[in-house]
This record gives structure tokens, sequence and C-alpha cells, in this order.
């Protein structure tokens, strides 16, 4: 396996390479008390240990913006002029955590088909780190994820003892380390070895049980069960849940402007709303909480998998954390398979 | 640069159709000289001018808004001109908060009459924002918002409960709710359990004596539960409820706008001695002297005996130290938290006086709040909620709790209460009493137009 074993010295070294203008760079940085992602112009502002928490928001923003113009149209003397804007430049998105990246990954099984999506994704190089804890919301072993999961990732970096281990998975990886790699040193079978026993370490504090695969067909059956009727009574019907989800992959489109010039928008969206799924008669198959709360459930733990394989759940633990009614979607499905 | 040199600032005028509207025909016909840089829009009245509608112009280019309209008991519709007067007090004070500088917000009466005054407000109100320059852009700012230094807290007044003191409270709460459900006076309580995540208490609802197990109390007790009280009374008839005495002032606000029947409900009030959701204890609690809320019908536990220790709000000089800003620097602080939000809607669906059926961020004919989740979008969200709640908030916070991207809507509604209080003597205490306050008017209203 190709990978070195780096210093902090030589690593912000390879952070400071990247900025050298030829690439949009997006990382985690402070912002009021907060860990967020954002484009970065200096290696200072990267906060890339994992002594920081993971970051509040996932990076879907990166390939999926919360708004997106797909494009603008304006009157003129000859007809109407339709402007599409202009291409993303190339991007490097680093300090995702291994679920994060993983979220792309389904993302892409959705959007890809996309052609302003997969633009951007075939300019997007994902560089992961590896978890060095896990918090109490953490998952990603119950829904086939691991903190120190590959899936998705060009490049993962794995914080070790004082320094990291450098390891490259695709040519994007290794092309974005060409410049800096000659002069560091191979890693060794106990740097493997180190950074392997940590992944199992950190592993074993995730204490929520896998999901069984057979629990996907199980779900599906289970659509009129009892027990959603009580796992949907505290929800509130905001969008939280799928705003800060990394594989949500839901959006709306709208028309801003009027006769002579506008614009044609790509917003984020969530099953959560009433409106997601409000007709314009005024009929709404999905008229309750209930509905909407398993709708989110069914779509990522059981209709999803059936048709892509994986999960649509990364088990970055993000919803459950910072859900306002304190829904947990793990129970959510304990709860209706054991019901 | 040539186009600052070139720039000309465009202004707004939201007029009404019975007094201003005619001032201005009445300046034309005297062929009197004024700035041609007011684009005037004709409406019924000025109490028809919603703040979004101001919001809008701000939105779609204009570097000032004049609003105007008839003299205080001169209005066509007797009293619209005196709603808008507290209404427009309110939205710029909110407007200067967020660091729109004063001098873009131009209010004035003026009558059909008085065509010079009109023509002296355009080419005032134009040399003031020509003074201020063009407006400064919507959304997070390129260099990030400046990083605002807000004092310390001071320490907490009051120490975290004795032990044993919650234990003694959930024991107590869960004998009234098993007594309440027992005896058939309710047919639900609602109180919180623990959650799934350490120390996390969630909401819950129990319907059966047996199922009163699951309630608990302690300081992590967070969220108002008089959200969920319309949507449990239809449902159920009759509903006890778990209450803190900052949640009390949503139930008051709800009856006052008949969305509750205060008679189908039990409120058990809990001796709080404040809440910590981060072990520290929450701003609001500084302040608040009622251990217990007055509006309960029965306590769980006993009420501790005597006064307790307060002290004035923290964020009072959070706020102070925002108000100290520079107006620009003060917007590019908001443009940073409101870059953030999400559009998810957490601060409405948490809000207990969020109850409208459709939002006017769902209506899409018009659309008043663009759907782009963007500076200018997200800007007309949060002054459409904080204008909405005016008034009407019961100060419980639960929107700055829910909301994933931290936005400081706590401090957005401390300081329209605040001005509230200043100008117009209301305190969420008085849903018990008083009207929504920008429901009403005295003649004797302060007036801050020219």
């Amino acid at each position: 396996m190709d990978g070195w074993r780096v210093s902090d010295e030589q690593l912000e070294g390879w952070l400071v390479s990247l900025l050298d203008g030829t690439r949009r760079v997006v990382a985690p940085v402070a912002e009021d008390g907060l860990t967020l992602f954002r484009e970065v112009t200096s290696a200072d502002e990267i906060r890339l240990a994992t002594r920081h928490p993971r970051t509040r928001l996932p990076a879907k923003e990166t390939l999926l913006p919360a708004t997106e113009v797909l494009f603008s149209y304006r009157l003129e003397a000859g007809g109407v002029a339709l402007e599409v804007p202009p291409q993303p430049s190339d991007q490097v998105v680093i300090g995702l955590r291994p679920c994060d990246a993983a979220g792309t990954a389904r993302l892409d099984e959705v959007l890809l088909a996309d052609s302003h999506y997969a633009d951007r994704r075939r300019r997007t190089a994902l560089v992961t780190v590896a978890c060095t804890s896990a918090g109490p919301a953490c998952f990603c072993t119950a829904v086939g994820g691991s903190p120190g999961g590959t899936e998705a990732a060009d490049l993962q970096v794995v914080p070790l003892q004082g320094s990291w281990l450098v390891r490259p998975l695709t040519d994007q990886g290794t092309t974005l380390v060409a410049g800096s790699a000659e002069g560091w040193p191979e890693a060794s079978d106990e740097d493997w070895m180190a950074a392997e026993g940590q992944r199992r370490a950190v592993e074993a504090t995730i204490t929520t049980e896998p999901i069984p695969s057979e629990w996907v067909r199980g779900l599906a059956e289970r659509f009129d069960a009892p027990a959603w009727q009580a796992l949907a009574e505290r929800c509130l019907g905001c969008g939280l849940c799928a705003y800060v989800c990394p594989s949500c992959a839901c959006f709306d489109i709208s028309d801003a402007g009027g006769a002579l010039c506008g614009s044609r928008c790509r917003t984020w969206d969530s099953c959560g709303f009433r409106q997601f799924t409000v007709h314009a008669g005024g009929y709404n198959p999905r008229p309750s909480h209930l509905a909407r709360h398993r709708q989110r459930v069914l779509h990522k733990f059981a209709w999803f998998p059936l048709e892509h394989g994986a999960l649509m759940c990364v088990g970055c633990g993000r919803c459950v954390e910072l859900c306002p009614a304190g829904i947990d979607i793990r129970q959510s499905v304990v709860r209706v398979m054991s019901g | 640069m040539s186009a600052v040199a070139d720039w000309q600032p465009r202004l707004v005028a939201l007029v009404c159709n019975w007094c201003t509207y005619a001032g201005a025909d009445m300046a034309g016909m005297a062929r009197r000289t004024q700035a041609p840089n007011v684009r005037v829009v004709r409406l019924l009245c000025s109490g028809r001018i919603d703040p979004l509608i101001i919001v809008t112009a701000f939105e779609q280019g204009a570097d000032g808004v004049i609003v105007s309209g008839c003299h205080p008991g001169d209005c066509h519709y007797v009293q619209g001109n005196l709603l808008a007067r507290r209404r427009l007090t309110i939205f710029s004070e909110l407007m200067d908060f967020l660091g729109l500088d004063r001098r873009r917000l131009q209010l004035a009466w003026v009558s059909a009459s008085e065509g010079v005054k009109w023509s002296q407000v355009v080419d005032e109100a134009t040399a003031a924002v020509r003074e201020a320059g063009p407006l400064r852009g919507f959304g997070r700012p390129a260099a990030g918002a400046p990083p605002v230094r807000f004092p310390e807290r001071p320490s907490a007044p009051r120490p975290a409960p004795a032990p044993g003191e919650n234990e003694a409270t959930a024991t107590a709460l869960r004998e009234r709710a098993a007594s309440l459900l027992g005896g058939g006076e309710v047919a639900v309580v609602a109180g919180y359990a623990a959650g799934s995540l350490p120390g996390q208490m969630v909401p819950t609802f129990v319907s059966d004596a047996a199922g009163t197990e699951v309630l608990d109390w302690n300081e992590r007790c967070l969220a108002n539960l008089s959200v969920y009280l319309p949507e449990l009374l239809r449902r159920d008839g009759r509903v006890g409820m778990v209450v803190k005495s900052c949640d009390a002032k949503a139930v008051l606000g709800l009856v006052r706008e008949h969305q509750i029947d205060r008679d189908r409900v039990v409120l058990i009030g809990v001796p709080c001695t404040g809440v910590r959701p981060d072990g520290r204890l929450a701003a609001k609690c500084y302040p608040c002297a009622e251990a217990v809320s007055p509006i309960a019908d029965m306590t769980a536990g006993t009420a501790p005996a005597g006064p307790r220790a307060v002290a004035p709000d923290p964020r009072d000089a959070e706020i102070a130290a925002l108000a100290a800003l520079p107006a620009d620097q003060r917007w590019d602080f908001w443009q940073g938290q409101l870059g953030r939000c999400l559009r998810c809607y957490a601060c409405r669906a948490v809000c207990p006086l969020c109850y409208c059926e459709t939002c006017v961020t769902d209506r899409n004919r018009p659309q008043w709040i663009p759907v782009s989740i963007d500076g200018a979008g997200n800007t007309a969200w949060n002054v459409a909620r904080a204008m909405h709640l005016a008034g009407r908030c019961g100060d419980c916070d639960e929107c700055a709790r829910a909301c994933p991207a931290d936005i400081r809507l706590d401090l957005v509604n401390r300081r329209v209460a605040s001005v509230l209080e200043a100008r117009f003597d209301y305190r969420p205490e008085r849903a018990a009493t008083a009207p929504p306050p920008l429901l009403t008017f005295l003649p004797t209203d302060p007036d801050g137009f020219r």
C-alpha cells in the first residue's frame, strides 16, 4: 500500500502548496464558535486535527449548493437571451470525515445524472481525515461505514501520535500530493498497524448495533406499523434533518423574475415540510408528520437501498444531535422493526 | 473607479394614495424641481405597507426607501397610519440593529396639500442616501464577518439545583400527572423524558397513569412544550402540560390569540432554577424571578419560599456591544450570521406563536420572500420572522436553541422586545391583559416621522 508518514510541518507545507491559486480549497474553519466548511485562502485557517469537533454542517454545499442558478434569461431586441452561469473551477475539499465522504457517494447515485452536479463532482477532489474519536451521536459502523472508511475519498489523512499518515486512494489523490510527496518518508508497517488499531479502537466506542441487511425489506413491509405513530408525535415539521444531512439530495426548482429578466434556481428542499408534497389543488399525499417522518426513514433505510444497495444514511449523527424535538432516526428504525 | 463616481442613489417611495401621492402630484403641478432619484409606488394606505415590501425594495436594488402617508389623525381609513406608525417604528429600529444605515429609511407624513414638503422630503432623503453611499450587499461578506467581541458573561446568579432537588420535583410531577390522567381530568400530559443522547431531555406525551414513569425533570428540559398544545388539544380534548415560567408567556399568547382554550389546559408548574443547555445557566434565566410560573394551575413539589437571586440578562450587554458598532460593521456581522441560515425553518417550527397554517414564506403569489437560500432571501425571511413575532414573542428563546447554524435570533427578539418596552410600555407578561402591541395604537404614540 502506498502512503507516507509526514510531520505537522510537512502536512502544512502540502496544504500551503494546494493554496497556489489553481483551485478552490474548502476546509473546516472556525466561525462564531462553530466549525464549518468554508473556502480558505491560508493554511492557518484550516482546522484539520480531529481534536476539533466535526463540522456542524456537512460539505454538501460544495457539490450541491443550497441555491444554484441553473440559467438566467433576458428579453432582448432579437429575442430571449439565455445564460448558463460559468462552470465552477477545480476544487479540493479537505477535512471531510469518512461519513461525509460516504454521503457524497450517495449524492452521486442520485445526482450524477445532472450535468451541473456531474461537472462539479468531476472537478472536485475529496480529502478525508480519519476519526480519532466518536461523538455520542456517531453511528457510522451501524450503517456500513467506519471511522477509518475510505469510500469516495481521493486521499485519506490519518492523524497518528504527533504525525500524519497520508494515503492517496485514487489517481486524483496521487496528483494532489505529487509535488510534495517526493521528500516524504514511506509509511512503515507499524504506521499502518497504528492506523488500523486506531480505527478499531474508535469503532469499539460506537455502541449502536449494526442494522441487519434484511431490515431493508423488513422496514418496507412495515409501512403501516403502529409504531410510526409514537415516533412522529413530537416532530415539528421543520426541514432541519434534511438540511444538515450529507446524503439528502432533494431539491426544489423555482423561477424568480418577471417578463423581462429572471432566473431559474435550484434550492435544497426537505421532505419534512408539508409543502414538499402538497399538490396545486390542495391534496397532500403526505398529510401528517407521521407520513413525512416515515418517508424520511424509509427513503434512507428501505427505498434507496432497495434500488441502489447501500443505505442512504451514513451515520454522521447530525440530525440526531440537532433535531430540536430530539428525534433519533436510529430509534425510529429499531422501534419500527421491533414494534 | 468610475462606477462609484457616476453612482446615483436609487430611492423607492412607498406612499399612500390619499395624501402623499396627491402631495407628490401637487409638487409636480406646481413645477417644483426635485431630485430625480425617487421612484414612487402608490399603495392604498401607509397601514398597508408591510415591512417585506420595504425589504424587497432594498433587495431589488434600492439604496434608500421613503415611506409616507397621511398625518396622524388624518387617515382616510381612520387609523391605518397610526398602526403604520407603530409597525414602522419597530421595523426601523430592527433594521438599524441589523446594520441598515438609518439614513436609508426615511419616514414622513405628507398631506395632499404639502407639495412643497414632498419635494423637500425627496431632496433631503436623496441627499442623505447619497451621503450614505451604495447599499452594502446582502450575504456573507467576502472577507468574512468582523469578529465582534462580546463581553464575558458574568457568573450565574443561582447555583445548579442541589442533589435530590430534581428527583423530588420529578417524583411530584409523576404523581400530579398520574392523578390528572387517572382522574380523567386530562387525556394526555406533555412533559419531558430522557432522550437517546447523554443527558438529553426530549418532549414526551403520556396518555395513561402507568406511562407517567418516563416523566422526568432536570435543567436540561429545554423545549417549550406549548408549541404542541393546539395539536394536542385538537386530538385529545384536554391536556396537561409541564410548564416552566419562561414557557408560560407563550401559553398566554396562544390564549390571547384564541388558539387554545385555557379551560381545557392544566398547567403543571415545576420549580425551576433555570435551564442549563451546556452546563451553563441560559441567558434568559438570569433575570427570571419566578421559580414557578404564576399562571400554573398546580405545582409539582413545593415552590421555594422568598425571592430568589437574579441578575441582568447578559444578552443586554451583547446587544449594547453590537449597537455601539458603526452600522456597516453591524450589517456585516448580521449578514455573516444570516448568511448561515439554511431556511430549514426550525425557528418557525419550534415557535409556539408561529402557528399559521400557511406561512408568508410559503406563499408564492406573490413571492415576497425569495426562495433562494442566500443573503437577500435569508434577510427577508429573518426580518419577516422578527416582525411577525414583535409583541407576540414570549421570549422563550426556542428559535435560537433550534437554529442549527447558531444564528443569534435571541438577540434579534430581545432587541425588538426592548424597543417595544421603551416606546410602547409593552412586556411579554402583559399578554395576559393587553392586546398585541402592533395590532393597536395610542394617539399619543411616539412619532419618529418627519
